[in-house]
């Protein structure tokens, strides 16, 4: 993914969030393998399931029952094998009851897991969609401040696969874990009233198994957590070097990227091989713990068997039962890691959820009526500069996106309604964040600014920015239509107003080309148009949606010059009766303005009209000249 | 089709075949030890505990307990060799994968999304391997333990397997049948999980347009589409999958009660010992596991062979392309960057792989070796697609592109693209510091090196103010420059490569007037001897070069100087006055 070019420097950061810094590397691909506050999680994940909770509880109970049948099973085969050996103890209806009830057994076992996977698949897709729709609704809230600082590789991977492994582990590996936590206990029980004797041989492979899996599981986590890290800095690499790759191409580097790669692939196959070696002792030395435990059982057994203490048929149950009681534990420790795994990734989610969000509109913020109608669609053809002058004022403003770094010092000026103002300076003097507090995408540290001489932040946020048409230099066009992309400030606009903006925009003789005209269908980021095919669109955009206060920020930069006195004209009507603010290195573009602030360094060091600075003999004289 | 695709999986199974079979061997004592148990545990009933012979019961426990000690041996060394051999698969698969996307060319990297190339490397490897490696250990041992838990019940009791002939084609039946119903929901979950993904990184992507047009309903609208989409498709496929492993125990489970049936009625009749009864059972139970297992294999596979036609589509993309096979590809005048850079292009027509009409249409043009070459033209017109061709980043469609005399499509990309250096439009900075980003250009390139190169590119200003200079972190993770800081580093890592070509893409595009004159000014300098491509949107860029290209839709509409062009080029001198004239037609 490209990084947008942007005018200014910016944080490099979430300033004091918990994954604040992002120093070096791939950090961002590497799940963190444990969450930090597991109860807290855990309570909140199980409150947003709301409704849904209910569903669960069913499930719930379905598996308990569903435990209770199984428990049922060994025993019943066990009185099946009693009825068996030949003696005058066994009566055949014992046995025709016993295997009734079996069967009885087995088909509710099965009815009740149908039901079991029918009731967890709409529960559990129920809380995914309503946590992504929650999510994706928390985006809107974010400031934008947040996108530019948080790695979009990292929040795509938290609202993707984070939430998808929230849902499927969580509505598996619960109902696991309860039926797990029951099949042990239940298992317990019944080898107890089967036989307390034979259940304490059966108990002394207990420690054992406990031993093994903490020996084996601390060397294990440590194993997987450098997995996850040696992946994270191998996919970090592939992604850097794949969206690159026309360079690397360019510069001949293949065999360096090659040779990296090479490098953190092998660490990755390194720490993989040990990590699976390791977590690969487990289940055959628990295979081996546990035929000591029936070794234990037969004897004990034997002996009690020779004694008449017990009945052939409660061995061959008690045997079945030791399997069900051992084997779960193994399990358990399984289901536990996943489940573990899973509450990180929910805590990873929860952290976006929990983001600052823009600050909310003052109470007795004003509404826009312009704008409003808009919203409402279909007939707002009236347009969002009802109710808005377009009188724009910065008073005293000074802003940094990272405190101790001031980026704006300030900075007082004022735009008459309908009147175009340009910003000018040298590389990362201001220009763009003047446009980012104006959006409000940001907000003031000192100072005021004030559209028809109320303050920004008494407006509804929403509204305000419908009155702005703002063009950037990295023109983002979303995949889709060109016709969507057009319509997108203005989706009920007619065809006739969306070929006229079209044409005012230039865009109609390239688009005429495109083998399928307006319904070409881009990509995401906007191919396969030229980069200055992209802004013309986007120009056509802004004209279409017609807004109170226009703002282009280097929208032309990669037009050509002929192309873009063009659209000049166009251009210029566009502007009329709007307050504009132009941002452009091309001076030539912004020689008409009413009034040139030339920035450098944060600050204001000239303003005036263009006849007036070159008089001035300043550093627009200097910059101007340059051009010439 | 997928059958040649899948192909490419041969010589890892070829150069792993020892070590594979040496797994399974191990697996198949493992899976062999697990069958005798159940045996063992009917004698320990029938001979011991029956008989209530207790020496018997102790020395037939004793001899299980080796046997899982055998097994337990069997199945570790199984796994030692099984994560060894599927690391390997896997390193060496992600490894040729990557060469192999490195050396596409770009008309092939064109043809897929970064995205997927991405997605391919990392997850559907990984897939592939996960998948290598169960193959030796429960994907064969699943099958192995099914087939001899049959065959064991056989020989117990050849009546009794009756049961089995049964079950077995049953449990097969609904096997098959789940398999043929997942195929298709996964892919059409894989189909809705793109279009979630997608909708999300666009909104990540496009943030200020969607916040500045205020479009969020209608994003939430696309959103709340494709989340319904994804949530409905995996709701239905895991209720349909939800049927078939309860259908599976049951059928089993059903075949465990006629044994006991049958069992009853032999036992009373005196043809079978109750031990051998529990037996049975007992293998029931594991054919019931492993079968189930085997189902879950058999979805594993699905999975895996889906993302294996990914990987196979990357592998099956035309060869890159082709170096020389007649020339040895040495330069005259020697390797490297020795040659004198002249270039010229006679008739070159070139057309995009898909595209409705050629991007470049019969351009003639010659450059001697260290001149400049300024090119000029609208939007569209072709400037980035001729210089694209002179590095061989495509092969012209018609005519030659000629580097010191020769067809460049006779060279080595490699050793052509050493030899030219390129800003392209939009700058690539990679992770790492400042200096390490400049240095990319030419390896091995001193401090000094690098440095001259950054104050040519009039970036040693801003790299010194930074608090570490130099050693600033960029890229991922690092500081966040702005547009014309990133386009200076990238001239500079191009400038110090020393380079017998250099291309400019319009790089300068981000970067102030003042700026952009102080960089020109050192770049004569800088590129000394270099033949120059220099795109540019305004004439004044141009000007000073020796020649300049005026291109109009894909053809030459001007070739000469500055003055020459003034003189008699109607586009250029179109160009001219809407730059001068961009200011008079505001007054109009």
């Amino acid at each position: 993914m490209a990084e947008p070019v942007r005018e200014e420097p910016r944080p490099a950061g979430l300033g004091g969030g918990p994954r604040g810094g992002m120093g070096g590397g791939a950090r961002w691909l590497q799940p963190v393998v444990r969450a930090k506050d597991r109860r807290g999680t855990m309570a909140r994940l199980w409150a947003s399931f709301g409704v849904e909770r209910r569903r669960i509880f069913l499930v719930f109970g379905l598996v308990l029952l569903d435990c209770a049948i199984l428990l049922a099973g060994p025993w019943l085969i066990g009185r099946c094998v009693d009825a068996m050996v030949p003696g005058p103890i066994a009566p055949p209806i014992a046995f025709a009851a016993a295997l009734g009830a079996l069967l009885l057994s087995y088909g509710l076992d099965a009815a009740l897991v149908v039901a079991q996977g029918w009731l967890m698949a709409g529960a559990s897709q129920e809380i995914v969609k309503s946590l992504r729709k929650e999510l994706f609704g928390k985006l809107q809230r974010l400031p934008v401040s947040l996108f530019d600082s948080w790695s979009h590789g990292d929040l795509m991977s938290r609202l993707s696969n984070d939430v998808d492994n929230v849902s499927s582990t969580i509505a598996q590996s619960t109902t696991q874990l309860v039926s797990t936590l029951l099949t042990i206990a239940g298992s317990f029980a019944l080898m107890l009233v089967l036989s307390p004797l034979l259940t304490l041989a059966a108990l002394v492979t207990v420690p054992l198994v406990f031993l093994l899996t903490r020996t084996v599981s601390r060397r294990t986590r440590i194993l997987f957590k450098r997995q996850q890290a040696a992946l994270g800095a191998l996919n970090g690499h592939i992604e850097e070097t794949i969206s690159g790759i026309d360079v690397i191409k360019a510069f001949g580097r293949e065999e360096a990227a090659i040779g990296d790669f090479d490098g953190l692939s092998e660490e990755l196959r390194v720490i993989g091989t040990r990590a699976q070696v390791w977590s690969g002792y487990i289940m055959p030395l628990m295979n081996v713990i546990n035929n000591l435990g029936f070794a234990a059982v037969a004897a004990v057994g034997g002996v009690l068997a020779v004694k008449g203490l017990v009945t052939i048929g409660a061995i061959a149950s008690f045997i079945s039962y030791s399997r069900q009681f051992s084997r779960p534990l193994n399990d358990l420790a399984n289901t536990y890691n996943t489940l573990q795994t899973a509450l990180a990734g929910a805590e990873r989610v929860f952290e976006v959820m929990d983001q600052a969000e823009e600050a909310p509109d003052r109470p007795g913020a004003v509404k826009i009526s312009g704008g409003a109608v808009r919203i409402s669609g279909g007939d707002g053809r009236t347009g969002g500069i009802r109710g808005i002058r377009g009188e724009v004022e910065f008073e005293g403003v000074s802003f940094g996106y990272k405190s101790d770094r001031p980026v704006l010092r300030d900075v007082s000026f004022e735009a008459r309604e309908g009147s175009v103002t340009a910003l000018v300076g040298p590389t990362g003097a201001g220009k763009t964040t003047i446009v980012n507090l104006l959006a409000r995408f940001y907000d003031t540290g000192a100072g005021s600014i004030r559209i028809d001489g109320r303050d920004l932040r008494d407006y509804v946020r929403d509204d305000l920015r419908r009155i702005f048409g703002i063009v950037l230099q990295d023109s983002y066009l979303f995949s889709g239509s060109i016709r969507e992309n057009v319509l997108y400030g203005k989706p009920w606009a007619s065809e006739a107003e969306m070929a006229r903006a079209v044409a005012a925009a230039n865009a109609a003789s390239f688009i005429d080309r495109l083998p399928r005209g307006y319904d070409s269908v881009l990509t995401e980021g906007g191919s396969p148009l030229s980069e200055g095919q992209r802004q013309l669109l986007a120009l056509a955009r802004a004209i279409l949606a017609d807004p109170a206060i226009l703002i282009l920020d280097e929208a032309t930069s990669s037009v050509d010059t002929r192309t873009e006195l063009h659209i000049q004209a166009a251009m210029i009507k566009l502007m009329e009766g709007r307050t504009s603010f132009i941002i452009a290195h091309r001076l030539s573009t912004i020689r008409n303005a009413d009034n040139i602030l030339v920035l450098e360094g944060g600050r204001i060091v000239e303003s005036g009209s263009h006849d007036a600075l070159m008089a001035e003999g300043g550093l627009y004289h200097r910059m101007y000249s340059s051009q010439r | 089709m997928q059958e040649r695709d899948n192909r490419f999986l041969l010589p890892y199974i070829r150069s792993n075949a020892r070590a594979f079979a040496a797994a399974i061997a191990f697996l198949s004592l493992e899976a062999a030890c697990d069958l005798l148990q159940p045996t063992i545990m009917s004698r320990v009933i029938d001979q011991g505990v029956a008989k209530r012979d207790l020496s018997i019961v102790l020395s037939l426990g004793l001899t299980m307990l080796a046997v899982t000690a055998v097994g337990a041996i069997g199945a570790t060394m199984r796994n030692i060799i099984s994560s060894r051999v599927s690391q390997r698969f896997g390193a060496s698969l992600r490894g040729d994968l990557y060469r192999r996307i490195q050396g596409y060319a770009f008309s092939e990297l064109d043809r897929f999304e970064k995205a997927s190339l991405v997605t391919r490397l990392t997850n559907d490897v990984t897939q592939v391997q996960n998948f290598a490696n169960g193959l030796m250990r429960i994907f064969v041992k699943a099958p192995l333990l099914a087939m001899g838990g049959i065959v064991m019940a056989v020989l117990l009791d050849p009546a009794m397997s009756l049961v089995l002939v049964a079950v077995v084609p049953v449990v097969a039946l609904l096997i098959a049948a789940s398999l043929r119903t997942s195929f298709p929901f996964y892919r059409r979950i894989q189909g809705s999980l793109d279009k979630v993904n997608g909708v999300m990184r666009e909104y990540l992507s496009g943030v200020r347009v969607v916040k500045a047009f205020n479009r969020f309903d209608y994003e939430e609208a696309r959103f709340a589409g494709a989340n319904e989409e994804l949530s409905a498709s995996m709701r239905r496929a895991m209720r349909v999958m939800a049927l078939f492993s309860p259908a599976i125990s049951l059928s089993v489970n059903l075949g465990i009660c006629a044994v006991l049936w049958l069992g009853h009625r032999r036992v009373g009749a005196g043809g079978m010992r109750v031990g051998q009864v529990v037996a049975f059972v007992n293998y029931m139970t594991q054919i019931l596991g492993s079968l189930m297992m085997l189902s879950f294999i058999f979805n594993m596979f699905v999975r895996a062979k889906a993302s294996a036609e990914r990987i196979g589509e990357l592998f099956a993309t035309a060869a890159p392309l082709s170096a020389p096979v007649s020339a040895t590809g040495r330069l005259p005048g020697g390797s490297g960057g020795a040659g004198r850079g002249g270039v010229a292009f006679e008739e070159v027509w070139f057309r995009y792989e898909g595209a409705k009409e050629a991007a470049l249409r019969g351009l003639s043009f010659s450059c001697p070796p260290g001149t400049s070459l300024g090119i000029i033209g609208s939007t569209g017109s072709g400037k980035t697609s001729l210089v694209s061709l002179i590095p061989r980043f495509y092969d012209a469609s018609e005519g030659r592109v000629l580097v010191d005399g020769r067809d460049v499509r006779s060279m080595d990309p490699a050793e052509l693209r050493a030899r030219i250096a390129l800003v392209p439009q939009r700058s690539v900075l990679f992770t790492g510091s400042v200096l390490e980003n400049i240095r990319w250009g030419k390896s091995g390139a001193s401090v000094e090196e690098a440095e001259v190169a950054a104050r040519a590119a009039a970036a040693h200003d801003f790299i010194s103010s930074f608090p570490e200079g130099y050693g600033t972190q960029v890229g991922r993770g690092g500081l966040a420059l702005s547009g014309g800081q990133r386009q200076r580093i990238s001239i500079a890592r191009a400038l110090v490569r020393k380079p017998s070509i250099l291309i400019l893409d319009d790089s300068t595009s981000a970067v102030d007037a003042v700026t952009e004159a102080r960089i020109r000014l050192a770049l004569r300098d800088a590129s000394a001897g270099a033949t120059v491509f220099l795109i540019a949107q305004r004439i004044s860029s141009v000007r000073e070069c020796d020649l300049v290209l005026v291109l109009d839709e894909g053809k030459v509409a001007g070739l000469g100087s500055h003055e020459e062009l003034l003189a008699d080029c109607e586009v250029y001198r179109d160009i001219q006055r809407s730059q001068a004239g961009i200011a008079e037609a505001h007054h109009g």
